[in-house]
This record gives C-alpha cells, structure tokens and sequence, in this order.
C-alpha cells in the first residue's frame, strides 16, 4: 500500500510524519539537560547547540533557525528550556505564530536549579507523550510530503546511482503533488544554470543564478577560493575530481521536475513542486535549515556512509555503492550500487526509493532513527571569534 | 604558603586535579557515537559542530583547537573517534597527539563496521588505554587556576593575590558575552581548575574536561538560581581557597554534578 499515505493532521492544516515530543534548549548551558530529559523520558528527542544568546551578526539567523525548527510540523510538542531573555521569547512566540500549539515553557530562574527543570521537564514530557500517543494518523493528501534531498560524503558513483534514482522518486513525488526540496549550495555550484533552465519562470531562474554567486562572494570575501577547497579529501578519495563534476553529480537527486521556486536557509516552501533552499554542505547545518524550512522527512545519499540524522525528520540514507552499503550495514537504509552492478535499474531503484519515501513517512522507523542520531548545528554566515 | 594537592601524571600533558579519559569526536558525525562510548565506559566526552564543511584558517584552527583539548593536563588517554570522510582526518589528528603521548587511539566509523562496529571496537579500545595507563598519583604544589571574568568583578585583583600568595598561577580570560569561548582559552592555557564570573545575565556553565567553580553575583537571575552556583561572590575571601582545595582533592561541582559542558571552538570563517 505504498500510495496511501497517513500523517498527522496540525491545526493549521499542515501535517507531520511524526508525533515528536521536542526538548529545545534556548541555551547552550541546557544541552545537557535537554539530553539527560530525552533519554529519561524513553520517547522524547532532545538536540543540542552552541548558542549562548550572543547578540551579534548571526542573531537573526539562528532565531529564525529554532523558530521554524520549533514549529515543524512533525512536533506535537515543544518543551522550551530558557533563561527568559527576550531572543528567546520571540522564539517561543514566533514558533506558535508558525502554527506550534502545545508548548511548555520551563524558565530557569523561575524554577531555581537546572536538575529542578529537568525534573519537572520530564513530568511535561511524559504528559505530552500521552497525549501524542492517543493522536491517530489519518488519510493525508500528497502535499502532506515535504521532502529534503541532501547528499554527503559523496564518491565517483554519486551522480550516476544513489542521486540519479533520488531524481526519479523525487520526480514522482512532485508529480503527485508533493513538495521536494533540493538544499546545499555548495554542491550545486558550478551547475546552477541547468536548475535555472528547469525554472517555471525567468525570475525564479535569476534568483537560483544570483544566490549562487552571492553564496560564492561570501567565501570569496575571506579571500578563499571555494573551488580550491572542494571537492573534500573525502570526495576526492571516493574518486571526484573537481567542484563542477561533485555539483553536477548532486543536482541529478532533483530529477527533471520542473523548478517552482527558491528558498532562504529555513524558508519554508508553501505551493506544491520542487523547491531549491540555499544551505550550506555541512550534512548538520543544511538538516537544521531543512527542520526550520517545514521539510518533514529527509532522503540523504552517501558515497562513504554517514550515521546522521535528525531529531525530528526521519532520515533515510542510500548507499551509491554496494561495498560500502555492505561494510556498514547498520547507517544505511538502501543501497543504489545495483545500478553500477548492473542489477537493477535506474528506473528500479528510483521505484525503491519511492516505497521506502511512503513506508517512512507512514511510520516505518529509518536506522538513524533507531540509532537514536539526533544531530544539529547552526548555520553561522559571521566568525564567532571576537578580536 | 601553599598545601600541595594530590593530582594525577598525565605524561606530557603534565599534571591534572582529574583522571579524564576523554573521548574526541573529530568532527560532529560521530558525537552520538562518541558518547555511547563514553558513557559505557565512564568517560568524558562532548557535542560539537566541527570537523567538516570548514575552509581557510578555520581548518588548521579547528584541528589546533582539538589537540590543545587532548594534551590538556587533566586527561590521562585519548580515544579520537572518526567518521573517515570530514576534513580533520581521525588518524592524522590521532597521529599528532601521539608524538607527545603514547595514551592515544583512533577508530574509524566507515572502517570499523558502523555505528555498533564502532561503539564496540570503542569501548574495547577504551578499556586497554585505561589498564595501559593507570592513574599515577603526583603532588601538585602549584594550582594553574583559570579565571572567567564575565562581569566587573570588585574583588578581582585581591582574588588574584590570594591565589598567587598561596602559591598558585593564575590565568583570567574575559567572556565578553558567554563563557563558553573564554573556557576554551583557559583550557589552551592549561588552567586544571577554573573559577567563573558570568555575567549577570547568563547561567552558570562548565567544561567537560575542566571542573568550573561557579561564582554567583548578587543579580536577580544568580541569587534565583543560587543552586547552580558554588559560592558566592560575597564569600570569596574566605572560602574561596578552601573550596579550591576540596575541588582539586576530587569533590565535584555544581556544573560537573550536573554534567554541563558544552563547547564551541572559535570559527573565524562561515561553514560551507
């Protein structure tokens, strides 16, 4: 039953994939906390960050980044841990004003000591836990698939298994009338132009042109030349050899599909159809800007194997080559290297993928899920070190 | 006059007031990895975002910033844990902090089997650095002691010549907003124990490899959360080199009790 989708109906007409219980620390001296009450509470996710409630040029960026996280439609709750700055305010309001409508908001100096917050965190947890658990799925349309493409760790086969059988399930999706949604500017760089070509109109081409080269003259202003310094030395051992091959590899995960628009790190796309969002490659930061965006469940294709994954958006990784599928079984849900093998068909793993995309979505865990890799990081554009 | 505290040897990274065996993720894909290992083997390890995706002087920065936290003094072995593909290569890093100290192994996730190859293969090794590189006992008869000053602090300079008269060297570190940088600039420095200012406005916070002395001020947000503090500031003249003393001697404090300890290595250009 591969073409029935069910989900989570939010009041806001918008719809989860997953009931998640949230534990977000507002501050960086509650990671800890966060973490310890996720794992008592056997059931909630927790993520961990290095923002201490600094004000300077990155500020809007990283309160945008927990707002939209906060609000991601595969949170039922959110338990906010906070000092009670006014940042962190405007992140519980804003997140609500995005459509988040159960939240607790444990403040530090109101309660008195961390390991009281985290006792009383745990009895909000366990209560909201309760109450996800009585919501039931429910016949959900097509557009209730937000899907994040991200590839990491990429090799030589990249571009012709994992990312091109990606395009062919996201393809359908877009089809259908979901939404997908390509990210990591740095691998599309040097590829730009055929996205723009796919464009549904001449200024959404424009803008896809232009967010890659301010993306460039944001490295470039530090006198770095991105092209030197990409591919990794993880790329270049799994056989790419330039910055133009990697990116025209990592473009095919988003098909043919024609391009409807173009996304700010953690925008969150609204029509149905095929999106870019501007993310940097780091595979953590470009989830963070994904979880902001609304995207509700993540395929990630990997060259060399990766254990990440989301606190809240299911993760399914493919493998581009049999070898390494087989060497590390337990961070990788399906392997694309038949196609190399011969095996199967580009067509045939696309088609795999596809189930894969619905059993998940319909609650089927990934491995990273089961492996409880609940990384997260923040974009920063500015230096963090103060001179 | 000083009283020498008992304190471990930790080869070159010279003599600490604890017996960490720390657990380095080198890049942010293997921190949940990490601390499986950590926690089953008893060991202090951290989350992070580094590692990947870091260009320019932030490569040889995050990579310098990793290796003054394994030779720091209060840790006795080192088990780095590395995904195989990110930019801080496991083993080259791994490499450098054996040419100071034997007490140093890697494991690669790609190459050791996964995530269950990995915790196990982890926790094995683990286990062999600690019967390797049992705790061997020193007297410490002067303190490096690290000071986190994040708010104007009246009693600073007397605090300074209390520790100094007792012997000990002092280093101090402004946190113009967190402490979080100032930390990592006092665990460059070597400083074994850290007594902490911050600012009014801010929670108390520690580092995992370093024990933090919290000292609260007479602000709303610190008197309401006094708990989370040590001592308060108010005290310092005449408890402050007592509780030094039973901190360096083992007692834990409020911020290793609570298992803070987050850290955030100094980045000086965007990721990409």
């Amino acid at each position: 039953m591969s073409d029935q989708l069910f989900a989570f109906k939010r009041e806001n007409g918008s719809w989860g994939l997953r009931n998640h219980v949230l534990i977000l620390p507002l501050h960086s001296a509650f990671a800890s906390s966060a973490r310890a009450i996720a794992d008592a509470s056997d059931g909630a996710v927790a993520i961990s960050h290095d923002w201490s409630g600094e004000i300077d040029s990155d500020l809007a960026r990283i309160l945008f980044t927990l707002t939209g996280f906060a609000a991601n439609p595969n949170n039922f709750a959110v338990i906010f841990l906070t000092v009670g700055s006014a940042e962190e305010k405007s992140i519980i309001d804003g997140a609500h004003a995005l459509g988040l409508t159960r939240s607790a908001v444990l403040s530090l100096p109101e309660i008195g000591s961390l390991e009281k917050m985290q006792a009383e965190a745990l009895i909000r947890a366990n209560e909201f836990l309760v109450e996800a658990s009585a919501q039931k799925r429910v016949e959900a349309p097509w557009s209730a698939i937000v899907l994040g493409l991200e590839c990491g760790g990429s090799d030589a086969l990249s571009g012709i298994t994992a990312n091109p059988a990606l395009g062919v399930a996201s393809d359908r999706l877009v089809e259908l009338g979901a939404i997908s949604v390509l990210g990591e500017t740095t691998e599309i760089l040097g590829a730009e132009h055929l996205l723009a070509a796919r464009a549904v109109d001449p200024e959404v081409g424009t803008r896809i042109v232009a967010m890659v080269a301010r993306y460039e003259a944001s490295i470039n202003y530090e006198g770095i030349d991105i092209r030197g310094a990409q591919p990794s030395r993880g790329n270049i051992e799994g056989g790419l050899s330039t910055l133009e091959e990697k990116s025209l590899g990592a473009a095919k995960k988003a098909g043919n599909a024609p391009l409807t628009g173009v996304l700010e790190f953690g925008e969150k796309p609204s029509t149905p159809g095929l999106y870019f969002m501007d993310t940097p490659g780091h595979d953590i930061e470009q989830l963070a800007g994904f979880g902001a965006g609304h995207i509700n469940i993540v395929v990630f294709t990997s060259g060399r194997g990766t254990p990440t994954g989301s606190a809240i958006m299911p993760t399914i990784k493919v493998s581009t080559n049999t070898p390494m599928y087989t060497a590390i079984p337990d961070l990788i849900d399906l392997d694309a290297g038949t196609i190399a093998d011969g095996i199967e068909t580009l067509a045939q793993v696309g088609d795999r993928i596809f189930t894969e995309i619905m059993e998940v979505a319909n609650g089927r865990q990934t491995k990273a899920e089961r492996g409880g890799h609940h990384e997260f990081a923040l974009s920063r554009m500015y230096k963090t070190v103060i001179k | 006059m000083s009283t020498a505290v008992k304190g471990f040897a930790h080869g070159n990274r010279g003599a600490g007031i604890r017996n960490h065996q720390l657990i380095l993720p080198s890049v942010i894909c293997s921190t949940h990895v990490a601390r499986r290992i950590a926690t089953e083997v008893g060991a202090v390890t951290f989350a992070h975002q580094h590692g990947c995706g870091i260009i320019g002087d932030d490569v040889a920065g995050i990579d310098n910033f990793f290796i003054q936290l394994a030779d720091h003094p209060n840790v006795n072995s080192v088990l780095v844990i590395a995904l195989g593909c990110e930019t801080i290569q496991g083993q080259e890093l791994a490499a450098k902090l054996r040419k100071s100290n034997d007490s140093t192994q890697y494991r690669i996730i790609q190459e050791s089997g996964g995530v269950e190859g990995t915790v196990a293969a982890g926790v094995k090794a683990a286990h062999e650095l600690t019967s390797a590189f049992p705790p061997a006992t020193v007297e410490i008869p002067s303190l490096r002691i690290g000071i986190d000053v994040g708010r104007a602090v009246q009693g600073l300079a007397a605090l300074e010549k209390l520790l100094t008269d007792a012997g000990h060297v002092v280093v101090t570190s402004d946190s113009p907003f967190s402490s979080a940088e100032s930390f990592s600039r006092l665990a460059q420095e070597k400083a074994q124990i850290i007594i902490s200012f911050p600012s009014q406005t801010q929670p108390t916070s520690g580092f995992p490899l370093i024990p933090v002395i919290n000292v609260a001020s007479d602000g709303a947000l610190h008197q309401a959360i006094r708990a989370d503090f040590d001592i308060n500031e108010t005290d310092l003249a005449e408890k402050i080199l007592t509780l030094i003393y039973e901190v360096a001697s083992g007692s834990q404090t409020v911020a290793e009790k609570n298992n803070s300890g987050e850290i955030r290595a100094p980045r000086v250009v965007r990721s990409v």
